[in-house]
């Protein structure tokens, strides 16, 4: 592959736990292009989870190096990690995690905060203008509490893209939504490819396959099987 | 507004908005711990300035020299000494006045001139300096002698009475205050005190030293020179007094008594510290979800522990508001209070503005000293962690293995046993905080029980209740005789007073004391001997010197020979025995050695024990004495009841032990808004357990009582741990208190119903404590505790 935006060489993570060492991945290599709408299958265990953990510098490989966007997450320091995730990914995660104090527009300045890439003074027109790009601009002022599951991931979507990342990394984004919403999430997430954006979907709902350029099936920790192209 | 404060900020705020009652314990346990140091400092700080200021402004004497009789010339000559700056004479006369609860026993200060430069006065009210005829009360002794500015005084100086007209009111700042004293202080003129009869000419000598004012060896050298030319006059020296330079007389015990109750203000400080830091931790614990998704999108550590520390401090800010207002209105009720003490007024000054610079600076900077540590960890956490789904948690729960092995109880009550220990850390610092406050609680029960008992001891060789002072003395049998006549009195004996001082190697003199002279047979008072013996008929030369002397100054220790200056007269006598003692330093001696002093030929006091016991009958009985005794020609200068004294003492001594109790009590509330905390953290954390006893059946009330029970356990925990940690706070307090006041016994057992009052007391703490976190628990509902995120 040719300027792949994602590269995973020979990464195994392992956990302790009270019955001994369990290998969540072993032995994983794998590069995503940029531009791609990679999505993650595979059963519950399977290590789909903890593959994107490693991609978004949550947690780090027993072995092998992760690089994304050209910086090597394996040899950042842990203090360092958090300014690169701040402006270098997006996540998406399945309980929204919208922090409740804050309003929808609130929510996705926060991240803009953090990493100071905008200006203090054009950080909420930003913040308006995803809202508004996710169908949500009418929300902007109401509490996470007040609104529905679907319109809560949109505005955690938006927050996602907050600082303009170059890869969306998305955890079962549809797993605590009703079908309906979840295609339209789905969609939502697609067209963000359409316009150029890296998404990595983690799922283990087959028919949100449809939608991916690539296809990676994990099983027990190990990559079985790789496509290209929509399996809808 | 949105572009002028960051997302991150609003959430801050809106958090503070989310969790009031949790903020607001924050507020309220920095306020306290601010209340209890700040009202210390306040007091203090404002203690030293007025008695710094108004004592130095008064010029003090250096030194007091009490002569048979100063006359201009003397005066002249003191003055042309190079090493006196200063000096002033005057006369003191013993008299008595009528109060509405009878005669007390007054001190006229009498000088052609009040304009004076040493020991200056201060006008209070009314007219000032007094003039001839009427007369002007000392502040301190307004309340006791009951007058006021126009009222009048029925004065009495041998067997002359005159009334005269109260023109004002003036302090001397330098004066004990006569309310403790039980003495009432008054300023008049020559010609006033010639209408008694009585020769107006000077009998102390003031001086002030020239150099090295604060040097009291210097002070002391300069004294007995004037002390040498008053002799080499032809003057007789009665006794020299050299207070400690630049020093209140009671500075020392204030002090004292403030670094104490300074101490434990730190302590309800240290303890409100302890609280923020479990405070804090509860609003992180709540919040280790959203940390962690501040990091995922984002958020480095620094910049989420910069939220919550600048929260920190507005919080401590916030506390600030309230408690420095609050604790400036105790400190100076406080500091008006113990300014009375010193005979000082605080109107018209300030506390320092630096004392609250220092209270805002420790409001702001303990909750952010406090704060850093759970802060520092919460937001270390990863985010994997923090995001993770973990359900019920695993703790320590039961690990500490003499809980697991408790059993036979109700399951219920079994949670509530092994939950109280969960979380180790916290419950220890828990138990401290209220255990600490138990401890100064039980503590100062056993100091007020140390002081009455104290007081009993020092009353108890005393067997006699009423004294009488003569003017002049007479035969001791003739008094004996006179005095036995008056129905009501059982005994009584006739003493001998007189004034004492060192003669030091140098020729200079110790401050002076009393000395008591007693028939060496005498029934009526048993002195407390701890070292040494007691007087014989055979020691002429020697004395029973109290524990107090003996503290003062190191001459005075058991077997050793000390030149005494006694009424003006040297000798050399041996300590023989060391006494108990009250507060003051004081001597005993036989009666014939004393007699014959100063020319007295006779006795100066009568101690009768009177056959009814009330202090109204002994009171009448009093009253029937002086008649009697001036009907047959013995002119009473002034009686005194000692029930009546041993009140006032108490009274007072009891008030400063309340002054501690009070640091007691603020730390029982910080202690219980510890617990209170706690619980409210363990509530939270555990609110997906509560869900999952509820959907197995747990009904409102068993919710309830686990967490009241959970309480319950570590109040009674701490009320164990409290007895053993009292025993080292009543043994500092009573070491304490004895260098304040008196030497109070060392209690090494807590004081029963000090104990069981404290049991009642954390019982009722527990329970207050865990009514809101119980409240919540019993408000979780399944659906929302499993659904938690």
């Amino acid at each position: 592959m040719t300027n792949p935006i994602i590269t995973i060489r020979d990464v195994t993570k392992t956990f302790p736990t009270a019955a001994g060492e369990f290998s969540a991945l072993v032995d994983i290599s794998l590069e995503i292009a940029k531009g791609d709408f990679a999505v993650i299958v595979g059963q519950s265990g399977s290590g789909k989870s903890t593959l994107l953990a490693l991609l978004a510098g949550i947690d780090r490989p027993t072995r092998g190096e992760v690089n994304v966007d050209g910086t090597p997450l394996h040899a950042l320091r842990e203090r360092d990690i958090s300014a690169w995730r701040g402006r270098a990914v997006g996540i998406v995660f399945q309980f929204f995690q919208l922090l409740p104090t804050l309003t929808a527009v609130e929510n996705v300045m926060l991240p803009m905060d953090f990493s100071s890439m905008w200006p203090p003074a054009e950080r909420h027109d930003r913040a308006s203008t995803l809202l508004e790009r996710l169908g949500v601009a009418d929300q902007a002022n109401k509490l996470p509490s007040t609104l529905s599951g679907g319109q809560q991931q949109r505005v955690a979507i938006a927050r996602a893209l907050a600082n303009a990342p170059p890869v969306l990394l998305a955890d079962e984004p549809t797993g605590n939504l009703d079908s309906r919403t979840a295609e339209s999430m789905l969609e939502v997430l697609a067209s963000l490819v359409r316009d150029g954006q890296t998404v990595v979907m983690v799922t283990h709902e087959r028919k949100t396959r449809r939608f991916a350029s690539r296809t990676i099936t994990l099983a027990d920790g190990r990559i079985v099987a790789s496509t290209n192209g929509n399996h809808g | 507004m949105a572009t002028m404060v960051s997302a991150r900020w609003r959430k801050v705020v809106r958090d503070v908005w989310l969790h009031k009652a949790r903020t607001s314990l924050v507020v309220l346990a920095i306020s306290i711990g601010i209340i209890g140091a700040g009202s210390v400092l306040n007091t203090w700080s404002l203690l030293r300035l007025v008695t710094g200021e108004e004592f130095h402004a008064s010029n003090p004497a250096s030194a007091t020299i009490r002569v048979n009789s100063v006359d201009g010339e003397l005066l002249a000559r003191v003055r042309a000494l190079g090493t006196v700056g200063a000096a002033e004479s005057r006369r003191a006369v013993l008299a008595s006045v009528r109060t509405e609860r009878g005669w007390r026993t007054l001190m006229l200060f009498v000088a052609p001139d009040f304009d004076k430069r040493i020991g200056v006065l201060r006008h209070e009210t009314g007219a000032w300096p007094p003039t001839d005829g009427s007369i002007v009360v000392e502040a301190s002794s307004v309340d006791f002698a009951h007058v006021r500015v126009g009222g009048s005084l029925e004065v009495k100086i041998g067997d002359q009475t005159r009334t005269l007209e109260v023109a004002g009111i003036a302090r001397d700042v330098g004066l004990p205050p006569g309310w403790m004293e039980h003495v009432v202080y008054a300023f008049v003129t020559p010609a006033t005190l010639a209408t008694f009869g009585v020769p107006s000419q000077p009998n102390q000598l003031q001086i002030v030293v020239n150099a090295d004012r604060l040097d009291r060896d210097h002070v002391r050298q300069v004294a007995y020179d004037v002390k040498a030319l008053v002799e080499s006059t032809g003057h007789r020296v009665i006794d020299v007094d050299v207070p400690v330079p630049g020093r209140h007389i009671h500075a020392a015990q204030i002090d004292s008594l403030l670094f104490t109750q300074g101490a434990f203000g730190a302590l309800a400080l240290l303890l409100s510290a302890i609280l923020v830091v479990n405070l804090i931790s509860a609003m992180l614990a709540g919040q280790v979800r959203e940390i962690g998704t501040m990091k995922a999108i984002g958020a480095r550590g620094p910049q989420i522990a910069r939220m919550y520390l600048v929260l920190s401090v507005a919080l401590g800010l916030v506390a600030c508001a309230i408690a420095v207002p609050l604790a400036a209105l105790i400190g100076r009720g406080y500091a008006q209070f113990t300014a009375e003490i010193l005979n000082f007024d605080i109107r018209g000054f300030e506390i320092p503005r630096w004392s609250f610079a220092l209270q805002i600076a420790v409001g702001a900077l303990l909750p952010l000293a406090a704060a850093s540590i759970p802060v520092i960890q919460g937001c270390r956490v990863s985010v994997a962690v923090a995001l993770r789904d973990v359900g019920i948690v695993e703790t320590s729960a039961g690990d500490a293995g003499f809980i697991r092995r408790v059993s036979g109880l109700r399951r219920p009550l079994l949670l509530s046993l092994r939950n109280a220990f969960r979380r180790r850390q916290r419950m220890i610092l828990t138990l401290l905080t209220l255990a600490t406050g138990g401890a100064v609680y039980i503590g100062t029960r056993n100091l007020r029980q140390g002081v009455i008992g104290s007081i009993d001891l020092l009353f108890a060789p005393q067997r006699y209740d009423i004294v009488v002072r003569f003017v002049k003395p007479h035969a001791p049998d003739s008094i004996a005789a006179a005095v036995s006549k008056v129905p009501g009195v059982a005994r009584a004996e006739a003493w001998v007073a007189a004034r004492a001082a060192q003669i030091r190697d140098d020729g200079t003199m110790g401050n002076t004391f009393a000395v008591t002279g007693t028939p060496t047979r005498t029934v009526m008072l048993e002195l407390p001997i701890v070292r040494g013996r007691n007087l014989g008929p055979a020691d002429t030369d020697a004395f029973v010197a109290n524990s107090r002397l003996v503290e003062e100054d190191a001459a005075f220790e058991l077997g050793n020979r000390v030149k005494l200056m006694v009424e003006g007269r040297p000798v050399t006598w041996t300590v023989v025995g060391v006494a108990e003692s009250g507060p003051s330093a004081a001597a005993y001696a036989t009666r014939a050695a004393l007699m014959g002093m100063s020319g007295q030929s006779g006795a100066t006091l009568a101690v009768i024990a009177a056959t009814a016991t009330g202090s109204a009958s002994q009171f009448d009985l009093m009253q029937r004495l002086r008649s009697n005794l001036a009907d047959a020609g013995f002119e009473v200068e002034s009686g005194q009841l000692m029930l009546q004294q041993r009140a006032v003492m108490q009274d007072h001594m009891i008030m400063v032990v309340g002054f501690l109790g009070i640091m007691g009590e603020l730390m029982i509330v910080v202690g219980g808004l510890g617990l209170a905390s706690t619980m409210s953290l363990s509530v939270l954390e555990r609110t997906r357990e509560i869900g999952v006893l509820r959907a197995i059946g747990a009904k409102h009330r068993a919710i309830f009582t686990m967490i009241q029970v959970e309480g319950l356990v570590i109040a009674l925990f701490s009320w164990l741990l409290a007895l053993p940690l009292s025993l080292p706070i009543s043994v500092m307090l009573g070491q304490a208190f004895g260098r304040i006041m008196i030497t109070v016994p060392v209690t090494l057992l807590p004081e029963p119903v000090g104990a069981a009052s404290w049991l009642a007391v954390v019982v009722l703490v527990s329970f207050v404590a865990c009514a809101w976190p119980a409240y919540a628990a019993m408000r979780v509902t399944t659906a929302a505790a499993l659904s938690y995120e």
